[in-house]
């Protein structure tokens, strides 16, 4: 990423220019005074990083002793494949270099993208440097309570995190406890390309929780179909290819410097996510990511909101609470499962040329990591079945009967 | 004339008078000679504006609504004296000229809320901690109060608190005494012309006389409406409610301009650099009806008397043309032959006749296009005549359940409610900004950003009615004022309502209705509905998950918490005797899943009586 090549170029020169100088000069002027070494680093001595053998560069020389972790080089973080993939899926028929243009600026190149206080004070990666990937719509910044404000300038206020402006939401309970990103995510499942731990690492369903006795939630979901809380999602981003035409500045939405882009969403909701089958099978929170919209808006073309993908993720929003929705919220709420009924569509976006006559009918959309649920299995979970039913019952008297009477206001 | 010729047109114009004079003469002479010919003979208004259309069948002299000089042929002269110089329908010349021919009319278009704004400027005050005992209107005026008491209006100029300031700068574009002219889609004339000579998104003229055509700002032709279309409700109802919006299917976001159309800013443009995109319509927009066919003239122009608040003046409910569980609509029979609706109702596609059943307004005012006819009630349409049968719910199970008694009909019916969370307003001393009243810049701007919009689910509280209706933020305003050197002199501050610093959420029917109702269990098994924002649920604690800036608990979109059992609510709903549900009644709301759950049809006969809550407990 930028900011994070500008320091490794500064790394590499500092490596570069001491081994010009050479390791025992440097030992001997004090210059390990003026850098002192702290963190992980501590205890070694110059030379055992800044020696004749170690020429190749930063990433070398860390790879030198960490040859277990390189793997974080070469997985997810750094080729970003998947996102490459949707680019040119989408997008390459109208601009072959969509992806470079846009998607960019996000991605691992070395050691100290993450490791951000670079090889003399070497630490854990903190929030802010993971954040400075994983902000604004991606997981990462809806651990610490927020999520992504609607484009225009005017509901662009509110916390502030790097320069991305947030509205502000509940957090992750692992977020109150005080864990980290890395306490879930270590260096061992990064550089194995896995997704560290999972729920039931930590934790066994309690069945004395209501939810938990039920075989097929304990079977067939996740526990954060439930225990995620919210969700950003955003329905049809548009990517706006305004070039040089100064009605751009009309949109009035943040610009990268130079872009040729201006991003702006039809709608962004940070309620309970819908639920689809992710690609263990299990029920998962899914959402758009991305039904994209692409608007050639250069002077003399005619191309616009050409709809590029309608494609959903399985995901998991880092939004865990203890407490979750009602049954109801999942059992009776077609709009959930993407089977909304035509008469109940609030939003029209085919009445405004969108092509999909409602973000939340799965007809004409995608899942890439899952698929969709089908009518008659969204029929089959809400059945009101005799095991149901004493469920439902009983979850409800537990909430009713807590519910103070007394309180006037 | 009151549209000023172009300079070109008006050369033209003088070039051909000498032969015009010569002419006028020789027809003087004919006449002599026996001709009727002067009959014939044209003024100098209709001589240069050529081709501009009559106001109406009955508005046909020029200088009976504009004065000036119809016999003059020079300009100068012949516009010399005019009323309200283009617009004789201006508040300052109104008495001389609409209100020489509708002397009643104008004198409760005077009075009216359009007019006074009364509501707005009291509202403002009352939420932005500036009453002072004083009633204020946008003009000062003498007028009568609903009791018919002697009231006197003092002028919002007058008004020296932050609160008059923000109506004169923010707000006071939007009433009937003031011309708009530079908004997009919201730009109006002043006087009975904001109304009845109606300007297009532009501002600009599209009729026949080609020395104004085109030109900014007059209105879109010069054909009087007698009975204005949705357009012109739009003009100012597409702020804060937003109801003229959401009624005809549209809704303005969250300013993101998407989709494009024709490669601009899109779909639909609105003042302020807005867009709104198409949500589902009004069922009563998608049956073909206006906004005129349900509102009352008096709702509008109001009945003579100055009324506090919108919801004091307008007369009319759901109820009077679908009926209540007990009762069908009200009638009575039009026994008088200067009955109100055989006057009002000339101008209709189709006119009443004498003798016809009436339906009544919820005051018992019959309505001048609401019929009972052949035991079918009927709302003709004033500018369509299309007759649409109103349907009612007397005797209908589904609308007789007691616990539902409390509700307005559109807590059930409404598809999407606008709710606008978080309105931060800053007003910076060191800037400048017109003051709309005043007429001119005064120190001091102020400037907004928001939180998020949403439209669904809603929530629900009792209103002034003392039944539950949606409400929606009214308004959630954090104030930020800044001194001249831009030092901060209050940051994010909540104002003292109704005795403490505290939000607000004000009862709001959306004008979104649908014929389908919102589900019972959606209602019922939805905390939001309850004003508890979206959330997660454990015993005893209801988690909001979207928060407010300045607290870890409490929701930005919604009004109260629950911990421990404990419901408080920490915001006010504005309206006098209105409140958030108390924890009985929200235990109530959430014990009724244990019916639904078996018993989920509405018609149901067990919500036929009181529900016993505690049934299943035995």
């Amino acid at each position: 990423m930028a900011v994070n090549g500008q320091i490794q170029v500064f790394w590499l020169a500092v490596v570069l220019l001491l081994l010009m100088v050479g390791p025992v000069r440097a030992a001997e002027s004090g210059v390990n005074q003026q850098l002192p070494v702290r963190g992980a680093h501590a205890g070694l001595a110059c030379a055992d990083c800044h020696s004749g053998e170690n020429q190749g560069g930063q990433i070398s020389v860390c790879i030198d002793c960490h040859a277990d972790q390189q793997g974080v080089l070469h997985e997810a973080m750094a080729h970003r494949r998947s996102e490459q993939a949707f680019a040119a899926a989408a997008f390459d028929k109208y601009d072959p270099q969509f992806f470079e243009k846009n998607c960019s600026s996000c991605h691992v190149i070395g050691c100290s993208d993450c490791h951000s206080g670079g090889a003399h004070a070497t630490a854990r990666p903190s929030r802010e440097d993971c954040h400075r990937c994983h902000r604004g719509y991606f997981v990462g910044a809806d651990y610490w309570g927020l999520a992504p404000r609607e484009d225009s300038q005017r509901y662009q206020r509110g916390i502030d995190v790097d320069g991305e402006k947030y509205l502000k939401m509940r957090p992750d309970v692992h977020a109150e406890a005080g864990l980290d990103c890395g306490d879930c995510h270590s260096m061992a499942s990064l550089a194995a390309g896995s997704p560290g731990k999972g729920c039931r690492d930590c934790h066994q369903p309690d069945s004395r929780i209501i939810e938990h006795r039920i075989a097929a939630h304990l079977e067939r979901l996740e526990c954060y179909a439930c225990h995620a809380a919210w969700g950003a999602q955003e329905y049809g981003s548009f990517f706006l290819r305004v070039a040089d035409n100064p009605m751009g500045d009309i949109f009035q939405v943040r610009r990268e410097p130079g872009s040729e882009y201006l991003r702006s969403a039809y709608l962004k909701r940070q309620d309970a996510p819908p639920l689809g089958w992710n690609a263990a099978g299990r029920v998962s929170p899914i959402r758009p990511q991305f039904i994209a919209y692409y608007s050639d808006l250069r002077v003399g073309s005619k191309l616009e909101n050409v709809l590029a993908a309608a494609q959903w993720k399985a995901y998991v929003p880092h939004t865990i609470r203890r407490g979750t929705v009602a049954c109801d919220a999942c059992h009776d709420d077609p709009r959930r499962f993407l089977l909304e009924a035509a008469e109940r569509r609030i939003y029209l976006p085919d009445k405004d040329g969108m092509t999909l006559p409602s973000f939340w009918d799965s007809e004409g959309q995608t899942l890439s990591n899952g698929r969709f649920f089908t009518p008659e299995e969204f029929a089959r979970l809400s059945r009101r079945s005799p095991e149901y039913v004493r469920s439902y019952i009983e979850k409800w008297k537990n909430l009713v009967k807590h519910v103070d009477t007394s309180s006037e206001r | 004339m009151t549209l000023f010729a172009r300079p070109a047109f008006l050369l033209h114009c003088r070039r051909i008078f000498s032969g015009m004079v010569l002419f006028a003469l020789g027809l003087g002479a004919l006449s002599l000679a026996g001709c009727d010919l002067a009959a014939e003979f044209e003024t100098s208004c209709t001589f240069c504006h050529r081709g501009l259309e009559h106001a109406s069948p009955a508005h046909t002299d020029c200088a009976d609504c504009h004065g000036g000089n119809p016999r003059a042929w020079d300009k100068r002269l012949a516009h010399r004296n005019m009323h309200g110089k283009k617009n004789p329908s201006d508040p300052q010349v109104w008495e001389k000229t609409c209100g020489r021919c509708h002397p009643d009319q104008l004198a409760r278009v005077k009075s009216t809320l359009m007019t006074t704004n009364t509501g707005m400027i009291h509202n403002i005050q009352l939420t932005w901690e500036g009453e002072d005992g004083r009633q204020y209107g946008a003009k000062s005026l003498q007028t009568f109060d609903a009791a018919g008491e002697p009231l006197e209006l003092a002028g919002v100029k007058d008004l020296d608190h932050l609160s008059g300031e923000l109506y004169r700068k923010f707000c006071a574009l939007c009433h009937v005494g003031l011309e708009s002219n530079r908004v997009w889609a919201g730009s109006h004339a002043s006087g009975c012309a904001a109304c009845h000579f109606p300007y297009n998104d532009n501002a600009t003229y599209q009729g026949g006389d080609a020395t104004v055509q085109q030109q900014w700002p007059y209105s879109e032709t010069h054909r009087m409406a007698s009975l204005p279309d949705n357009r012109v409700c739009l003009r100012c109802h597409n702020r804060s409610g937003r109801i003229a919006l959401a009624y005809q299917g549209l809704n303005d976001g969250n300013n993101g301009l998407v989709p494009t159309m024709g490669g601009e800013p899109g779909p639909v443009m609105l003042g302020g650099v807005r867009n709104a995109v198409h949500i589902a319509a009004d069922i009563h927009f998608d049956k073909g009806m206006d906004c005129i066919d349900c509102h009352t003239s008096r709702d509008l122009m109001g009945d003579g008397y100055s009324y506090r608040n919108m919801y004091h003046q307008v007369e009319i409910a759901c109820e009077d043309c679908h009926g209540t569980p007990d009762e069908l609509p009200h009638t009575a029979r039009i026994d008088r032959e200067n009955a109100e609706p055989l006057r009002e109702s000339r101008n209709y596609a189709v006119p009443l006749e004498y003798g016809a059943e009436m339906v009544l307004t919820a005051r018992g005012r019959m309505y001048s296009n609401v019929v009972r006819d052949e035991g079918k009630f009927w709302v003709i349409g004033k500018r369509s005549g299309k007759r649409h049968e109103s349907k009612v719910i007397t005797g209908t199970a589904e609308h007789d359940i007691p616990g539902h008694k409390r509700l307005e009909c559109y807590s059930c019916h409404s598809r999407a409610v606008p709710q606008c969370f978080g309105c931060h307003t800053e007003y910076d001393q060191s800037g400048r900004m017109t003051d709309f009243i005043k007429g001119y810049e005064t120190p001091g701007a102020f400037s907004e950003s928001e939180d998020y919009r949403a439209l669904y689910p809603f929530p629900l509280a009792l209103n002034q009615r003392g039944r539950i209706s949606p409400v929606t933020p009214g308004c959630q305003t954090f104030v930020t004022v800044r001194d001249q050197r831009g030092e901060l002199l209050q940051e994010e501050y909540v104002a003292r309502f109704k005795g403490r610093n505290q939000l607000r959420f004000a009862p709001f029917y959306s004008h979104n209705t649908g014929a389908k109702a919102v589900g019972c269990g959606e209602c019922h098994s939805n905390p939001a509905f309850l004003g508890f924002g979206q959330s997660v649920l454990t015993n005893g604690e209801i988690e909001a998950t979207l928060l407010c800036e300045k607290s870890a608990e409490k929701p930005l979109d919604g009004f109260i918490t629950m911990s421990e059992g404990k419901t408080r609510a920490f915001s006010a709903i504005t309206r006098e005797e209105s409140r958030p549900l108390n924890g009985a009644e929200v235990q109530r709301v959430l014990a009724v899943n244990l019916c639904l759950i078996c018993h989920a049809n509405p018609q149901d006969p067990i919500y036929a009586q009181e529900l016993d809550y505690g049934r299943l407990e035995r």
